[in-house]
């Protein structure tokens, strides 16, 4: 009898349970959706979730300022890098996503579309820099959340990009780095530091990236064919014969020879400056990678911020307001460029104390001085899924000649592409 | 064998186990030591014992409400689990008709499920019922403990099915002849024998619930109810990992388990001391 | 009497079946409905229903096969790897040294750390670690970067695996050893048996409960593992390291392509609930009852 109790009063504690759930998840809903009341303006909470984990920090600082200034509150979601599209999708999927979200143009940017709040109309959309905006359909649907380069990032004191024009001159260069015995140009093991932005430069030079990009998809071209791939070829044989294997190198590894003198040369971009910080003071410049004459940086949106269309009306006014907010006022506009570290892509805001490489970034933009990036229309998951093993294939096995990589190259990309 | 034969092996014993330990020894190093230092030498000791990565990563991480969070998730589930499991496994073992064969079957077959193929069904299912069942189950903590019931009830009913065999149903028919209840049957007789196999079970299911990422990082939104799995995320990017900090904040994550460990283990000794003697 | 009955036995299963029935199965059965439709996994784009097609591709994906096939043989070795270290760490930790209880603890403790953080100690042991030891020793035929070779990679990957696992098995076997009776044991020396026949035709048979669990509990944990998997090797190098339910993960995340990732996901569960089946009937006939 008393073994009956018992069972019944588990039973009651399971109910309890998730009444007690819900009352609390009931609470929280309650508070977002009170307009009027406490501070007149008080808007309803939303949620903001991207997938750069170098300024999760900064960004709840942000946010804790924005409460102390509006009142209104912002929280931020966050998660590894790698788990970020598997989140942000099932979440979605289970109607639990966040209001504000990042995207990378290109394939990922394509694939959401359908959650995407038309900002066409906003107050801060006209802030974005000409041709910055995330667009789909015609319409305005992202905000930049700055602009990146890459390059060549290289110590001053070893390597003068005057003196190497084009391809054969790289080369050269890096043989001679290799005789005297210092680590010429570096590559790291992750997959876009392998090979997701330094394959981008061939790719951007042609006529039109986004139609090119669809040919090699249908196996319309052979990359071996193509002038800029074979000299691109030939700088990752170069890589191969001078330097450290690129697949023996992590981001960590790579900085840290970059800093003590170790290695001259790496494939980077303005952000691996924040890497230096731990090390002595050192004089780096970004070059561009001299294929066929580049002589420009390649810089782009890298991702940009959307809002949910399946928010409730009032939690979109409140991520539009926070939006403006951000590019509006002190606060969010010292943010953006002092601890974020991002070169902005919207006109209200004037960089001051760029570090050197965001600034040469920044002074390329502002001449038009660029090629665009060529890798958000790759289809999706090639970089980590076929790029990156092919190119470690060809770093780990000396036997394979640029020609078959680049054979190799052409037959991946239509398989990957279907 | 002779006391110092004795000696000697134990202490053989407990140097290669220490040896087996050695991973955990560099975590711990490191996560004293700055950055630059590490990328010198993985191996060494630090130069200094600073305790500052520890304390950075315990505020980054919001140690202390994490902690919490980590903690009932975790003691809800086991406790659920344990009891329905044991619940379930004997009723399967004492009536074994083609019903209980087919229902364990379905427990042990599904541990063979890789989580992933079920996540997105398992996520659109849980808001199906959110809507039109109002139950909260997604990012509560109860949405979750429930979730955590059902992956780790396969391999719990497995375990106690395997040793509730060994009980012999003499003590059972006994208790009834004597006009115990089905419930007293359990409850009284048998539950106690099970101890051994609890704690084992327990112990297992501590750990699957407290290291557990992925389930979690999808049910749990809300920054106040992350638990300390999801809280380390702090330091591994996209590109890079602190690694310093890093060490600190998982060594953190690994000590409550450790100490639950030490603690529970004294009971399988009991557990299984007490059913040897019977 | 036989209403009751059938009343208590629901009582006492459909609580746990029930939760398990909406948490597993109804999930399970949704993802084989997907298995027969195109979708790239977002709610608003279209579900295209195409039958069995997913089924016929996935036979003709090289890479699948290529995967399935490491995982095949990386189970094989963490099978045998997990369940002779831990036999032979309960089989110490229960000789009755001093220190048994001591390395009882120290040994199952890799046990307490998540997947996930695992994979990343190691791979900082096999990238750093291992690049150290082998410059400073010179022995770098055995320390180098394990990781970066395809063909060292999987075993980096068994090792791990059987570090983390061995003490969990190691705990079933305490409790199989510590179940055979003293007097058995004691039986048997009086008769002059010694420790290799006491092994093999004493403890072995009477263990046999224990390697049904412990063997099942190994293929399932080496055939599902994916923490570890993607935070040591993440499938590299060139895809030599990516088993099965990276492979699955890939395909419905990486590539968006859901229904074929779940048809992959079918295909192999129908293939690993037979292997251990045939495992489990076989070990469970040779149990010995006491």
């Amino acid at each position: 009898m008393k073994k009956k109790w018992a069972f019944v009063l588990l039973s009651v504690m399971l109910v309890v349970l998730s009444a007690c759930g819900s009352n609390g998840n009931n609470k929280t809903t309650n508070e977002g959706a009170t307009n009027g009341g406490n501070q007149g303006e008080k808007q309803a909470k939303i949620t903001l979730f991207q997938s750069k984990v170098e300024i999760a920090e900064s960004l709840e600082n942000l946010v804790k300022k924005y409460k102390d200034e509006t009142g209104n509150e912002v929280e931020v979601w966050g998660s590894a890098g790698d788990s970020y599209i598997t989140q942000l999708q099932t979440k979605l999927a289970a109607n639990e996503g966040p209001t504000i979200f990042s995207v990378q143009p290109g394939a990922e940017a394509e694939k959401f579309a359908s959650y995407y709040h038309d900002m066409s109309n906003e107050s801060y959309a006209k802030y974005i820099s000409p041709n910055m905006a995330l667009e789909h359909d015609g319409k305005v649907v992202g905000v930049p959340i700055g602009v990146e380069g890459f390059g060549l990032v290289y110590n001053k004191a070893l390597y003068d990009p005057a003196t190497v024009k084009d391809t054969a001159g790289l080369v050269s260069a890096l043989e001679k780095f290799k005789a005297d015995g210092v680590n010429g140009l570096s590559l790291s093991q992750e997959a876009y530091f392998l090979i997701g932005h330094i394959i981008n430069t061939p790719f951007a030079l042609q006529e039109d990236p986004i139609a090119f990009v669809e040919q090699v998809n249908k196996g319309e071209v052979k990359l071996s064919e193509v002038p800029a791939f074979q000299e691109f070829a030939k700088v990752l044989e170069a890589i191969r014969a001078n330097s450290i294997n690129p697949m023996e190198v992590t981001y960590d590894t790579q900085m840290g020879d970059l800093a003590t003198g170790k290695t001259a040369i790496v494939h980077q971009g303005n952000w691996s400056y924040g890497m230096l910080a731990d090390y002595d003071e050192m004089e780096v410049g970004m070059a561009p990678l001299p294929i066929l004459g580049n002589d420009k940086l390649a810089v782009d949106i890298p991702a940009g911020w959307v809002i949910n269309n399946k928010a409730s009306e009032e939690q979109i006014t409140a991520a539009n307001a926070f939006l403006e907010w951000l590019y509006t006022s002190e606060t969010g506009k010292n943010t953006i460029v002092n601890d974020f570290g991002f070169i902005p892509a919207v006109t209200t805001i004037e960089p001051t104390g760029l570090d050197p490489l965001s600034q040469q970034v920044f002074d390329a933009t502002q001449a038009g001085n660029t090629i665009p990036w060529a890798l958000n229309y790759f289809p999706q998951g090639i970089i980590v899924n076929d790029l990156a093993p092919l190119t470690s294939e060809f770093f780990l096995n000396a036997s394979m000649t640029p020609e078959q990589y680049l054979e190799k190259l052409s037959e991946v990309w239509v398989k990957a592409a279907k | 064998m002779s006391k110092s034969k004795n000696g000697v092996v134990s202490t053989l014993i407990v140097i290669l186990s220490l040896l087996f330990l050695s991973p955990i020894y560099i975590m711990l190093v490191n996560s004293f030591k700055t950055r630059s230092e590490l990328y010198e030498n993985v191996l060494a000791l630090p130069g200094s014992f600073s305790f500052e990565y520890y304390s950075g990563a315990m505020q980054k991480m919001n140690f202390l409400t994490v902690f919490g969070n980590s903690l009932y998730v975790t003691i809800a589930t086991v406790i659920f689990v344990i009891v329905l499991a044991s619940m379930t496994a004997w009723m399967l073992v004492r009536r074994d008709n083609v019903m209980s064969k087919i229902i364990f079957f379905s427990f042990v077959a599904t541990m063979l499920i890789p989580f992933q193929t079920l996540m997105m069904p398992l996520m659109q299912v849980m808001d199906w019922i959110r809507t039109y069942l109002h139950l909260p189950m997604l990012n509560t903590h109860e949405g979750l403990i429930f979730m955590n019931i059902g992956f780790h009830a396969g391999i719990a009913v497995f375990l106690y099915h395997g040793f509730i065999k060994s009980i012999p149903i003499a003590l059972e028919e006994a208790a009834v002849l004597d006009g115990c209840s089905t419930f007293g049957v359990f409850w009284r007789i048998v539950f106690p024998l099970l101890t051994s196999i609890t704690v084992t079970v327990a112990i297992l299911d501590v750990i699957a619930s407290w290291n557990d990422y992925l389930l979690p990082s999808l049910v749990l939104s809300d920054k106040g109810l992350r638990t300390i799995q999801l809280s380390t995320f702090y330091f591994f990017g996209e590109f890079t990992i602190v690694w310093n900090q890093a060490m600190a904040g998982l060594t953190l994550t690994i000590i409550p388990v450790v100490i639950f460990y030490a603690f529970a283990q004294k009971y399988i000794i009991k557990g299984i001391a007490a059913g040897a003697v019977k | 009497m036989n209403k009751n009955s059938k009343l208590w036995y629901c009582i006492f299963t459909m609580p746990l079946y029930l939760i398990f029935l909406i948490v597993v199965v109804i999930p399970f059965l949704i993802g084989i409905y997907y298995s027969f439709i195109n979708w790239d996994g977002i709610p608003s784009n279209p579900k295209v229903f195409v039958g069995f097609d997913n089924y016929a591709t996935l036979f003709q994906d090289e890479r699948f096969l290529t995967s399935a096939w490491n995982t095949i043989k990386f189970t094989v070795f963490a099978l045998i790897s997990v369940n002779l270290l831990g036999l032979i760490f309960a089989l110490i930790v229960t000789s009755g040294f001093k220190s048994s209880n001591l390395a009882r603890t120290l040994l199952f403790m890799p046990n307490l750390i998540g997947g996930l953080i695992l994979g990343y100690i190691w791979r900082f042991i096999f990238t750093d670690g291992f690049k150290q030891i082998g410059a400073t020793t010179g022995i770098d035929s055995i320390f180098f970067n394990w990781l970066i070779d395809p063909n060292y990679a999987l075993f980096a990957l068994v090792i791990v695996f059987t570090w983390q696992m061995a003490g969990y098995t190691m705990v079933i076997y305490i409790a199989g050893i510590q179940g055979i009776s003293d007097e058995v044991m004691e039986a048997a020396k009086v008769d002059g048996a010694n420790l290799w026949y006491r092994m093999t035709k004493i403890v072995f048979p009477l263990l046999m409960p224990s390697f049904t669990i412990c063997l099942f509990l190994t293929l399932s944990g080496a055939f599902k593992i994916y923490d570890v998997n993607l935070s040591l090797t993440n499938g590299g190098p060139i895809h030599s390291t990516e088993l099965f339910a990276m492979n699955i993960f890939n395909e419905i995340f990486g590539y968006g392509n859901y229904g074929l990732g779940q048809a992959k996901a079918i295909v192999f569960f129908v293939i690993v609930a037979l292997v251990t089946l045939t495992q489990v009937v076989i070990t469970k006939r040779r149990e010995v009852q006491m």
